[in-house]
C-alpha cells in the first residue's frame, strides 16, 4: 500500500508489453459493468421489453413507476428501513465496545491477554453452523426471536471479534507519546482513551466501520433464521422473499427494481470510499 | 495507578468478553456436545437428549443427500479454489505491475464483494443465464454457436456449474486484494536488481513473487475455506423451492434439517445431525488452517 509510484511518462515499450494484462483486466470489467448496467436498464422497462430484448430502445419510455411499484406495494421500503435501523445501530454500539477492548489489548500487558488476543481471533474461523443452533434455543426459551433488538443485539455480538481485531492493530501503530504526555498533565487513563486515544483512532474507526457497515447491510443467514417475518426482514431477505413471489407474478420490471435499490446504499458507499473498504479488507486479512 | 489499570481493564474488556462469551463460545461448546446426543428440535430441552455417541455422523454419512452435499462443497472448495486463486493471483500480478488505472481496476473487480449477494445472484440467475434474452445465451447466438445458446443454465444439468462460476466471480476480487497486499509489500529492489541481472517477467515472478508470497497464500486459503464452508445463499438462490442433490451444500441441508423451511418431504428434522454437520465444517476448517501451517512454515520473509 505504501510504496505508490511516482507518476512516470507513459512508455509505449512497456505499454504493449502489458498489452495482454490489459486486455484480460478489461474483459472483467466490461463484464462487470454490462451486468450492473443491464439490470440497471431493465429496471426502467416493462417485463414485456425485458423478454422481446428491447431494452435500450425504451419505446415505451422509462418506467420509473418500476420504484414505486417495488418500494410501496411490495413492502422494500420497510425492508429498507429495517436494515438502515440495524445497520446504523449496530454499527456505533460494536464501536463502543470494541474500541475500549482493542486498546486495552493493544496497550497493557497483563496475564491472559494474549489468550484473549487469539479467542477473539478464533471466533473470524467460527462457522455460522456451530453457534445458530444453541442461539436459536436460547432465545426462544426467552421469547425473543423474531424481534429486532435480539437481531441487532446479535449483529453486534458477531462484528465485535474483527473489530476488536482490527482496531487491536490500528492501535498498536498509534504513538504511546500522547499517553505519556496526558499521563504528566495528569489525565486517567480511561479519561486518556475517551479524549485523546479514541479521537486519534478516527481513520481505523471508519474503516473498520464501512466494512462493518456492507457487511451487515448484506446479511443473510442470521436474518433468514432469527427475524424472517414480513415486519422484521431486513433487505437481502426481503429481496430473497420478493424473488420468490415476482417470479410467479412475473413482474421482472418491478423485481430488478427492488435489486437496484438493494444494492445502491452499499454501491453509493463504495463509489465514495473504495480507497477505504480495500484498506479494510486487505488490513483485516493480513494477520489472519 | 496499578489498581486504576487493573480496574480499567476488566471495565474495558468486559462487555467484548461477555457479547463473546454468549454468542461464540457457548454455543460452540454447547453444539458440539450436542453433535453426540439424539435431538429431535432445536429448542428441545436438554433433559430430553439422549446419548448417541457418533450415531449423528454415522446417519449423516448414509444419507445420499449429504453425501451430495460434501461432494458438491469439496468440488466448490477445490475447483472453484483453484480457479479463483489463479485468477486472482493473475489479477494481482497484472494490476502491480506498473498498469494505468489501477486502482480503477481494482476497486471494480472488487465491488462484487459490497452488493448483496442476492442481488448478485438475482442478476446471474435472471440474466446472464436466461436462456431467452440473457448474456450468455446472445453471446453464444452472436458468435454462431446456436446449439450452446440453447443450453438451460439452471436446468439439473448445468445448474452446479452455473452456480459456482457465479460464486467465484464475485470471491475473485476479494482474494485479488489479498495477493496484492502481498505483492505491494515485496520490495521493488528485488526487481530492479533481478531486471538488471536480465531476468524476464516470469522469471522474475517465478523467482521473487511466489516465493514470497507463501504467507498470503496460505491466508487465502484459510479465508477461502472459511467462505466456502458457510456456501448457503448462492445455493438457496439456485434451487429456491426444494433441495436439490445437485445444488445441496451442508449448510443448506443442515438449515432444512434444524429449520426445514420448505415442504419438501425428503428430510425429517433432527437437530443432533445439524450440529454433527457444524462440527465437520469445523473440524474441515482447522484441518485446512494445521495442514497449511505446516505446509508454509514460517521460514520466509516475514511481510
Amino acid at each position: 500500500m505504501a510504496n505508490k509510484k511516482i507518476r512516470q511518462k507513459t512508455n509505449w515499450k512497456k505499454e504493449l508489453a502489458l498489452a495482454p494484462g490489459y486486455l484480460i483486466v478489461g474483459i472483467w470489467v466490461v463484464f462487470t459493468f454490462v451486468l450492473i448496467g443491464w439490470i440497471v436498464l431493465a429496471s426502467f422497462s416493462t417485463t414485456r421489453e425485458i423478454f422481446d430484448g428491447n431494452l435500450f430502445k425504451f419505446a415505451t419510455g422509462l418506467h420509473p413507476e418500476n420504484y414505486v411499484k417495488a418500494w410501496k406495494t411490495h413492502k422494500v421500503s420497510s425492508y429498507f428501513m429495517n436494515s438502515l435501523v440495524y445497520t446504523l445501530i449496530s454499527c456505533t454500539v460494536v464501536i463502543i465496545v470494541a474500541a475500549p477492548a482493542a486498546y486495552v489489548l493493544s496497550r497493557f500487558k497483563f496475564r491472559g491477554n494474549g489468550f484473549l488476543q487469539n479467542l477473539f481471533a478464533t471466533a473470524l474461523g467460527i462457522p455460522a453452523i456451530m453457534i445458530i443452533m444453541p442461539l436459536f434455543a436460547l432465545f426462544s426459551q426467552m421469547h425473543v426471536t423474531q424481534s429486532r433488538g435480539l437481531l441487532i443485539f446479535l449483529y453486534i455480538a458477531i462484528n465485535v471479534p474483527f473489530t476488536v481485531f482490527f482496531l487491536n492493530t490500528f492501535f498498536h501503530n498509534l504513538s504511546v507519546t500522547f499517553e505519556e504526555a496526558a499521563a504528566i498533565d495528569g489525565c486517567s487513563p480511561m479519561k486518556t482513551f475517551w479524549m485523546i486515544m479514541l479521537p486519534l483512532a478516527q481513520p481505523g474507526i471508519i474503516t473498520v466501520t464501512i466494512f462493518n457497515f456492507i457487511t451487515i447491510w448484506n446479511e443473510y443467514f442470521i436474518s433468514l433464521i432469527f427475524a424472517n417475518t414480513a415486519k422484521t426482514r431486513p433487505v437481502a431477505v426481503g429481496l430473497y422473499s420478493m424473488i420468490q413471489s415476482m417470479r410467479y407474478t412475473g413482474d421482472w420490471g418491478g423485481m430488478f427494481a427492488a435489486v437496484v435499490i438493494v444494492f445502491l446504499p452499499t454501491f453509493i458507499l463504495y463509489i465514495f470510499l473504495s480507497e477505504k473498504i480495500i484498506a479494510s479488507v486487505t488490513g483485516g486479512a493480513i494477520k489472519g | 495507578m496499578k489498581t486504576k489499570n487493573k480496574s480499567m481493564i476488566v471495565i474495558f474488556l468486559a462487555p467484548a468478553i461477555f457479547l463473546y462469551t454468549v454468542v461464540f463460545l457457548y454455543p460452540t461448546i454447547r453444539t458440539v456436545i450436542m453433535s453426540f446426543f439424539k435431538v429431535e428440535g432445536v429448542t428441545d430441552a436438554v433433559s430430553g437428549w439422549k446419548f448417541n455417541g457418533m450415531g449423528n455422523f454415522r446417519t449423516l454419512f448414509h444419507t445420499p443427500l449429504f453425501m451430495s452435499a460434501m461432494q458438491n462443497i469439496s468440488l466448490i472448495w477445490l475447483v472453484g479454489g483453484v480457479g479463483v486463486m489463479l485468477v486472482s493471483l493473475l489479477f494481482g500480478v497484472i494490476l502491480t505491475s506498473g498498469v494505468h488505472g489501477k486502482s480503477f481496476f481494482r476497486s471494480v473487480i472488487y465491488l462484487p464483494n459490497v452488493i448483496s449477494a442476492v442481488a448478485m445472484g438475482t442478476m446471474w440467475i435472471n440474466y446472464v443465464y436466461n436462456p431467452n434474452f440473457g448474456l450468455l445465451s446472445s453471446i453464444l447466438k452472436t458468435l454462431g454457436f446456436s446449439e450452446a445458446a440453447a443450453t438451460q443454465w439452471t436446468g439439473p444439468e448445468m445448474v452446479f456449474w452455473s452456480m459456482l462460476v457465479a460464486y467465484c466471480f464475485g470471491m475473485v476480487g476479494y482474494h485479488m486484494l489479498i495477493w496484492m497486499s502481498g505483492i505491494e509489500r515485496i520490495p521493488v529492489d528485488f526487481y530492479e536488481a533481478a531486471t538488471i541481472e536480465g531476468a524476464n517477467v516470469f522469471q522474475r515472478f517465478s523467482k521473487i513473487t511466489l516465493p514470497l508470497l507463501k504467507g498470503v497464500c496460505r491466508t487465502n486459503i484459510v479465508l477461502w475455506t472459511v467462505s466456502t464452508m458457510a456456501f448457503f445463499v448462492w445455493s438457496q438462490l439456485f434451487s429456491p423451492v426444494n433441495l436439490s442433490a445437485s445444488t445441496v451444500t451442508p449448510m443448506s441441508y443442515m438449515y432444512e434439517l434444524v429449520f426445514g423451511a420448505s415442504n419438501s418431504a425428503i428430510t425429517v428434522r433432527d437437530s443432533g445431525a445439524g450440529a454433527a454437520i457444524g462440527v465437520i465444517l469445523t473440524i474441515v476448517v482447522v484441518i485446512v488452517f494445521l495442514f497449511t501451517q505446516l505446509i508454509v512454515r514460517h521460514d520466509d520473509v516475514e511481510l
